[in-house]
């Protein structure tokens, strides 16, 4: 288990986490969420022990990695798949790993082949394209076969196939009981990667819970068919309803439950043809959470030209 | 436990990193050429112009210095090999992938610097021991020649190399502080050219109390049978440039030990 306690790190005059907590379980894909500068990369390299938290620490199965007796057996970590000196080949680059931590090198094959680099593996790493590398990567994070692993964007530069196979490929890491922490800015990514999600924005922790509870807090909206949409619409804006999208048989209503608008109506004796609860999408939710949290936001250019 | 890592384990992780990448090669091919090569044309060139050398000349001749002065061109190939283990750590970022594995920052100073002083030293005794004798065997029914025999000779030839691998530690240790290949080859360059420089413009008086302190003076005593009076001997100079080894290697690893990687 992986546990981050009151973490607070500054760089300079800039605050990247402010007393973040919160805690990875094993035998789950864990997504970790948040806009771009929130503070994720930061984490990981604490929990690495990279960089020195100014407050608070980041423990795995409560030990802090620098007191690790072997790290690499313990936690395997893909950060950035291209940060593997160019001129060296994937073979050499595992062999050094495996050699520091007294790792046989017989895994080293074990690795390459399961990541499908075999046949590359005595070419230098400056010739490989991002999914190979990424592919290296995750070679070296399962060298050790570690039950904590950690994946800093995994699937950026990953080709359509490479994706699935890595969403398979934390999904059979969650299923053997490993912790399997993996951030994203993709929200689209997580909803269908991961189980939980830890969201934060800004160094801050926002909220935490699986992809359904995630959904199901942010207020969704209610279609509404029915005979009488007008004298429906008066009715539900007296119960403080949103009525948005009014034409002739639907609506969209928030603000209230079905079960609200289903009773309403039947009292005002509207009748209803079709009552359907609209999920919010996760890149709603987390467009919702996030918004007073995002570092670098854009706005939309206006047109000069007139339509 | 067995399986942990440890100090050994750490070496032979760097020794596998050190050998695999082409600018090691490079540098100790350089080492090879430039000591070896430039040794060879300058003492073809004293035996050629013997008969007109004058006889003060003649007299403070040292076979074995002349012999080895390629170590000096070497000594920035060496520096480079030291300079490019560390710093091609961090221009690559694959220093983060190296503290993941080794997370005790002290310990991976120190398997590197092994790897790094013990390749040096084979690689530059060799070299110094080759050079030595390929010029004095040019030199040899000409000039007078020197001989191992002679502890003096041996010495020297043997602080030639020792010479070239404390240089190649100095750079390792400035990597360690500047963390990028082109700050540290021009503060190693710099220390190497342009502080000889800086103290033949002081006043005569500071020269002589100041100038034997400089790193390349502390070589051509080490290297010399006789220094000149001006140097300090063989064996403090060699003290006094591992002193200063030791001082920079200590402000790079307490820098290593408390930066963000």
């Amino acid at each position: 288990m992986l546990k981050i306690d009151h973490l607070t790190k500054h760089y300079k005059d800039t605050v990247a986490l402010n007393d973040l907590s919160f805690e990875v379980k094993p035998g789950v894909v864990t997504g970790f969420l948040g806009p771009n500068g929130s503070g994720k990369s930061t984490t990981m390299r604490i929990i690495l022990g990279l960089d020195h938290a100014n407050k608070g620490q980041a423990t795995i199965n409560g030990t802090n990695y620098a007191d690790l007796k072997a790290p690499l057996r313990e936690v395997g970590a893909l950060l950035d798949a291209k940060a593997v000196h160019p001129g060296r080949t994937a073979r050499n680059h595992l062999r050094s790993l495996a050699a520091s931590n007294q790792i046989k090198m017989s895994r080293v094959e074990e690795v390459l082949q399961f990541a499908g680099i075999s046949s590359v593996a005595n070419k230098k790493v400056g010739g490989y394209s991002l999914g190979m590398s990424q592919r290296l990567g995750i070679a070296a994070a399962l060298l050790g076969d570690p039950q904590v692993l950690l994946f800093d964007e995994p699937v950026n530069g990953l080709d359509p196939e490479g994706i699935r196979w890595i969403r398979e490929f934390f999904r059979s890491l969650a299923n053997e009981g490993r912790t399997v922490f993996v951030s994203s800015h993709l929200m689209s990514e997580m909803a269908v990667s991961a189980d939980q999600i830890i969201v934060i924005g800004r160094g801050k922790f926002i909220t935490q819970g699986s992809v359904d509870d995630l959904t199901e807090t942010a207020a969704g909206s209610v279609l509404v068919r029915s005979t009488d949409p007008q004298k429906l619409t008066t009715v539900l804006e007296g119960l403080r309803g949103v009525v948005e999208d009014v034409n002739d048989h639907a609506m969209s209503v928030g603000g209230l439950t079905s079960d609200q608008i289903g009773r309403a109506a039947f009292d005002a004796g509207v009748t209803i043809l079709e009552l359907t609860p609209q999920r919010a999408s996760l890149e709603e939710v987390f467009m919702d959470l996030t918004a007073d949290a995002v570092e670098y936001g854009g706005s939309t250019l206006e047109s000069t030209h007139d339509e | 436990m067995s399986n942990d890592v440890t100090l050994m384990s750490t070496t032979r992780s760097e020794w596998i990193k050190f050998r695999s990448v082409r600018s090691t090669i490079m540098g100790f091919l350089f080492t090879f050429v430039l000591t070896i090569g430039l040794g060879a044309l300058i003492t073809v060139a004293i035996r050629g112009h013997w008969n007109q050398t004058g006889v003060a000349d003649r007299l403070t001749f040292d076979a074995v210095s002349t012999s080895l002065a390629g170590t000096y061109f070497a000594s920035f190939a060496v520096g480079v090999i030291g300079i490019l283990f560390i710093t091609s750590e961090y221009s690559s970022g694959s220093i983060r992938t190296t503290l993941a594995a080794v997370p005790n920052r002290v310990r991976l100073m120190l398997g590197k610097l092994i790897v790094l002083a013990l390749s040096m030293i084979i690689v530059s005794e060799i070299v110094c021991f080759i050079t030595f004798l390929m010029g004095q065997a040019i030199y040899s029914g000409v000039v007078p020649t020197a001989s191992l025999s002679d502890g003096a000779v041996l010495r020297s030839v043997l602080l030639a190399g020792v010479y070239l691998t404390l240089l190649s530690v100095l750079g390792f240790a400035i990597g360690i502080i500047l963390r990028q290949s082109g700050a540290c080859i021009s503060v190693f360059t710099s220390i190497l050219l342009i502080i000889p420089l800086i103290i033949f413009f002081l006043p005569q008086s500071w020269q002589t109390s100041v100038s034997k302190y400089e790193p390349s003076a502390l070589g051509r005593a080490m290297m010399s049978t006789s220094p000149p009076s001006a140097d300090f001997g063989a064996w403090t100079a060699l003290m006094v440039l591992v002193i200063y080894v030791i001082i920079v290697l200590g402000v790079g690893t307490t820098m290593l030990v408390r930066r963000d990687a």
